[in-house]
């Protein structure tokens, strides 16, 4: 930063990132504190409100049977559609390719809310009772954009006569695609499925409708329980998501650009 | 680039996702437009008459004041957001690489917890027995009520969109020249000065994105507005919520959501214009 800035402006950052912060170490310390009534600056250190979440049968099926699984199966999909989507929007030249592009990135620019209860709406016309694959459904419209995007850009900074390259040597195309594309892609393809994960697991406003009384997300749980005014198991369940997040988030920061959020 | 025209490949790499967004975003979008037309009863899913009743009802003054509340709530949030997020993007984009990168994972990585973890720790702060009723009691002063209020919606929408304002900001400050702020300052501008005459208008294209993300996305809120605001004044979010899933009525959700929408997609086009607009100005002077 240039010497001349204002004297002002570091303090003013740093206590912005104290706000930013500021729920989240709350709620970290809250997990680990003794009393149920969400005491912060808690009086000493207890590991209870993490038994209760791993005896807690809702917490647990929350967690590992709903959200880490439709988080995962989502991440593994949305790379799939969201690569192939990205190659033929980046390698091919085609009419209207640019609207197809937009609508590829339409349900970023969708409001959430709106998106649940449209397809809460959808599905209750046809029928459809609600599951985890009703929720893998939702979420996959709002995660592989951001594998698009994230393998878009992978591609962007690779040269297609490497492939050419490979196809000259006598590889066929789907050969190239394989030894030589795909194995460059690697880092942009890893950040877009963390992503997809990510986005999949902290969703609440699809999951507070597509979530059925067996397929609760865990966001979709914590909601309902603040409602209730449960006690810090709440805290133990979100530490455990911030630490997860926060571990992806690095990952995605040390091999490619974790900027391509917004 | 290969030719599409032999055998287009690219159908089959884009067309399932491209079916896949017609089945699960036209569709049902395409549903609730049809639903928004149609009568609600009370007794029955379905009536097959047409009727625009369900759009003349968002003009009761219920639902003008509940637009009215919503849109206000989320000009006020994308303010402070400005206020906030505007300095916290310039000292990003101006940072060195090694705090540039700790600086965004720190404002990315509460981006992607869940909002509803993000409002449960507010909740936490501000509770009546929270960390500021708490300073307020050791320093002789009486408790608050700080929970539920527009404030509190405010607070916890700022916090959990501010990085939507961060971002495009600082995309637009990181292509302006170092050497173009230097220039105008070695010309004798101060640094506020030169702030006002260089990065502030060769920004507005980050800060015009900006704040059409954090409006469109406070305008939807749920979350935040169920757990933290008045339940006797709700956001429009909590309100397509209730008829969804509590009062079933649909066709009212559905014409709720669809105005939200175009209110949504109004304010993008507006200002994918005003950006262009801004743009070519640039390249002009």
């Amino acid at each position: 930063m240039s010497g001349q800035s204002p004297r002002l402006l570091l303090p003013f950052v740093l206590a912005a990132y104290l706000g930013l912060l500021a729920p989240l170490v709350v709620v970290i310390a809250v997990s680990f504190g003794p009393s149920a009534a969400f005491e912060f600056p808690p009086h000493g250190v207890t590991l209870h409100w993490f038994e209760a979440f791993f005896a807690s049968q809702a917490f647990v099926t929350a967690f590992f049977r709903v959200s880490l699984v439709v988080g995962l199966l989502a991440a593994a999909l949305a790379t799939v559609l969201g690569t192939s989507a990205a190659l033929g929007l980046v390698r091919f030249r085609f009419f209207g390719r640019e609207a197809v592009e937009t609508f590829f990135l339409a349900p970023l620019l969708v409001p959430e809310i709106l998106l649940g209860a449209a397809l809460y709406l959808f599905y209750a016309r046809l029928a459809v009772q609600a599951s985890i694959w009703t929720l893998l459904c939702g979420h996959l419209v709002i995660c592989t954009p951001y594998v698009i995007r994230s393998v878009t850009a992978g591609l962007v900074g690779l040269d297609p006569r490497l492939e050419e390259a490979a196809m000259s040597l006598g590889a066929n195309r789907v050969q190239a695609f394989f030894k030589v594309t795909l194995p460059l892609l690697r880092s942009s393809l890893v950040s877009g499925a963390i992503f997809a994960f990510i986005i999949s697991f902290s969703d609440i406003n699809l999951a507070l409708f597509l979530s059925g009384p067996q397929s609760t997300s865990l966001p979709v749980h914590i909601f309902s329980q603040i409602q209730w005014q449960g006690d810090p198991t709440i805290a133990a369940a979100s530490s455990m998501q911030i630490v997860i997040i926060g571990l992806l988030i690095l990952v995605v920061q040390r091999i490619f650009r974790l900027r391509l959020v917004v | 680039m290969y030719s599409g025209r032999a055998r287009p490949i690219w159908v089959f790499l884009t067309g399932p996702y491209a079916l896949f967004l017609l089945v699960l975003l036209v569709v049902p979008f395409a549903n609730i437009a049809m639903y928004s037309l149609h009568p609600y009863s009370p007794t029955k899913v379905f009536l097959p008459e047409l009727t625009f009743a369900n759009y003349r009802k968002i003009l009761d003054l219920y639902y003008v004041r509940l637009f009215g509340r919503t849109l206000r709530l989320g000009l006020i949030t994308t303010a402070v957001c400005i206020v906030l997020g505007y300095p916290l993007a310039y000292c990003l984009a101006r940072a060195r690489a090694r705090w540039q990168a700790i600086g965004l994972f720190l404002l990315i990585m509460p981006l992607m917890v869940s909002a509803v973890i993000r409002v449960f720790g507010w909740i936490v702060i501000l509770g009546r027995k929270g960390l500021v009723n708490q300073a307020l009691l050791v320093l002789g002063l009486e408790p608050v009520r700080l929970l539920y209020s527009e404030s509190a919606v405010v607070i916890g929408l700022v916090n959990i969109f501010v990085p939507f304002m961060v971002l495009p900001i600082m995309a637009s400050i990181e292509r302006i020249p170092r050497s173009l702020e230097e220039s105008a300052q070695n010309l004798g501008a101060d640094w506020y000065r030169m702030f006002q005459r260089v990065i502030l208008p060769l920004s507005l294209p980050g800060l015009i994105s900006g704040c059409l993300l954090v409006y469109s996305l406070s305008i939807s809120a749920f979350v935040t507005p169920a757990l933290m605001g008045n339940p006797r004044e709700r956001m429009a979010g909590q309100q397509i919520y209730d008829e969804v899933l509590v009062s079933f009525n649909w066709p009212g959700a559905s014409s709720l959501s669809l105005t939200l929408v175009l209110v949504t997609a109004a304010l993008i086009f507006g200002a994918l214009f005003a950006t262009r607009h801004a743009g070519r100005g640039e390249e002009a002077s």
